[in-house]
């Protein structure tokens, strides 16, 4: 099957700043893929060069095998946009404007008006359709971005920070909207700075930071690299922290009062039974045992600052990209 | 997916662009109409009374055809070079340039609606013209052909304009130090004969010359050039600036980072 998104070395110079540097990424049909990344790590700019407002200098993407720029039209037609900043037709009331997207899409007359007004009801704000963008509110002019962009029945869809400064209400509504077209089979590619938000929706999530990408994986995966803490409470604490010799996963050890913290390499839940049979046979008694994953938030942090602190990721290293080598150096590095 | 011919995209778009101008109304019809209103009270009625006759027409008469080019031109100028820079300045045009029309269709679509407001106006200025002198059609054919021409090739021209300005001050600028001096010595306001041969020689560079004499040939009857040279440089040069209009857009000049 061909590839919903499939970028190439693709490099983009705005004069002497390197938005995107070699850039490797494919998205498959139907995924609901997550691209994360510090301010200024290039989000935009890729979604930009897909759609046509960014002409890349140099390397290659398609979009349902379409090279974005010799087969730009067949791309566009496949492409709906919720860009990240508010570029709406202020000439017109907002149902005209989603007429009009359909219209050059080439959606017949009859058919214009009914997914305008569809659109609009699915995002809840048909009872403003006669209103002009620059008379809504900031909530509902995101909402009409969503229409908008899925006004086209696009086979992909683009998100870029959909909920930036949205309420709770209008977040869940979104994830909603999306979720149902994301099951209808509509590939969603969506940015976010809410991690929460990628773990809970998106089957991959790629971290981008400098123009590159960090990592491709599913936020499970992601998760796992991590290390997480076992922290358990002892009726007789002893005075310094017990050794644990036997279980290779442990990383570090810390007693405080009558809690013992473990943190262990990959997941808790499979270390826990081991660290309490261990801690049973030196004859510690265990009142209570909590188990704390580390967040994707702080996997993501981790990962973006380890591309920021570090020299230059060495080229040849990276190639595709840095996965393998991330855990161990995740679990490495001092938190 | 797609559900239509390449009409409908274009025709979309055509039809907002048109539509953008004829739902403003007071802002796009009412000005030239009183500008026109004046320029006809004053060198036509006031003035003119005390200029002699140019090539056996009364002053008035004279002006109209230049009036009528005048107002047809910077309409169309003004209309495609800000809508296509309003569209970039709030980003706007984004709508357009990511949807799946050809270069060609959107650059035709500017420039169809932009040249039928300047026709629009022109008929307009015409119209009111005639409420100040009798006027008639000598030559239909080319009154329509060259009010068809110098509408395209200002609209064409605003395409570019509306491109490469960086702000609203551009726009004002370009009118004001080139198509109005372009106009003032392109003989809208006297004969080309009256000059010494040398400025007569010189006013043939400008292009402005030509306009205004193939729509006065259309109305009068009279020309200070041949009319079908004319009308031949003139569509040249048409057809030049709507080829550097789809090349600016398939380059994405001014609408690309
Ligand atoms: N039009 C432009 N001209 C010059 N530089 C630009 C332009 N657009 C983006 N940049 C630069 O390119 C880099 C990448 O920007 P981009 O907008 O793609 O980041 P982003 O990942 O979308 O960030 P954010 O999370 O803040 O939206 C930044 O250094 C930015 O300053
Ligand atoms: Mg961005």
């Amino acid at each position: 099957m061909t590839l919903a998104i499939d970028a190439t070395d693709l490099e983009k110079d705005y004069g002497d700043v390197r938005a995107l540097d070699g850039l490797n990424l494919s998205v498959e049909q139907g995924e609901f893929f997550g691209l994360l990344g510090p301010n200024g790590a290039g989000k935009t700019t890729f979604i930009n060069t897909l759609v046509g407002l960014v002409r890349k200098t140099g390397g290659e993407v398609t979009v349902f095998g379409n090279d974005v720029e010799d087969e730009y039209r067949e791309v566009r037609d496949s492409i709906g946009l919720a860009p990240q900043e508010f570029n709406v037709d202020r000439f017109f009331p907002i149902r005209e404007v989603l007429m009009h997207k359909a219209g050059y899409h080439g959606v017949s007359e009859a058919e214009r008006e009914r997914r305008a007004d569809e659109a609009l009801k699915l995002v809840g704000i048909y009872d403003k359709r006669n209103t002009r963008f620059d008379w809504l509110s900031g909530g509902m002019k995101r909402r009409l971005l969503l229409a908008r962009a899925i006004v086209t029945e696009p086979n992909l869809l683009i998100l870029d920070e959909p909920t930036a400064g949205v309420d709770v209400q209008l977040r869940h509504d979104l994830w909603e909207v999306i979720n149902r077209l994301n099951d209808e089979g509509t590939t969603i590619l969506l940015t976010t700075h809410y991690i929460e938000e990628a773990e809970r929706l998106c089957d991959r999530v790629a971290i981008m930071d400098s123009g590159r990408k960090v990592t491709v994986a599913t936020p499970e995966e992601l998760t796992e690299r991590g290390s997480d803490t076992i922290t358990v409470e002892l009726r007789d604490p002893p005075a310094s922290a017990p050794p644990l010799d036997g279980l290779s996963e442990v990383e570090d050890t810390r007693l405080e009062d009558d809690r013992l913290a473990v943190r262990v390499a990959g997941s808790g839940g499979r270390v826990a039974p081991r660290l309490l049979n261990a801690l049973e046979d030196r004859g510690h008694e265990i009142t209570d045992i909590d188990i704390s994953r580390t967040s994707l938030e702080e996997i993501f942090v981790e990962l973006t600052e380890g591309q920021r602190g570090s020299d230059e990721p060495d080229g040849d290293g990276t190639g595709e990209d840095g996965t393998a080598d991330e855990p161990a150096r995740l679990a490495g590095e001092a938190r | 997916m797609v559900e239509n011919p390449v009409s409908a995209r274009f025709y979309t778009l055509l039809e907002r662009e048109v539509q953008r101008f004829v739902r403003r109304p007071w802002n796009t019809f009412l000005p030239p109409m009183i500008t026109n209103v004046l320029y006809f009270s004053v060198f036509g009625v006031i003035l003119g009374t005390r200029i002699q006759e140019i090539q056996g027409f009364s002053y008035i008469l004279f002006l109209l055809p230049g009036l009528v080019v005048l107002g047809a031109i910077s309409n169309a100028f003004e209309n495609a070079s800000f809508s296509i820079f309003h569209g970039r300045w709030n980003e706007y045009i984004h709508e357009t340039i990511t949807s799946p029309l050809s270069y060609t269709e959107m650059v035709l679509a500017y420039v169809l609606s932009s040249a039928s407001r300047g026709i629009v106006v022109g008929v307009i200025i015409a119209v009111i013209g005639a409420f100040f002198t009798p006027v008639g059609v000598e030559q239909p054919f080319y009154l329509v052909a060259f009010m068809l021409v110098v509408s395209l090739l200002f609209a064409a021209l605003g395409v570019v304009g509306g491109l490469v300005a960086k702000d609203f001050d551009h726009l004002t600028v370009m009118n004001q130090f080139i198509l109005r001096p372009l106009v003032f010595f392109g003989g809208v306001f006297y004969s080309l004969e009256i000059l010494p041969s040398l400025w007569r020689t010189v006013s043939l560079l400008n292009p402005m010359v030509y306009m205004v004499n193939g729509v006065r040939y259309g109305f009068l009857g009279y020309s200070d050039v041949d009319p079908n040279t004319a009308l031949a440089v003139l569509s040249g040069l048409t057809i030049g600036v709507v080829a550097l209009d789809i090349a600016m857009f398939a380059r994405g000049y001014g609408l690309t980072d």
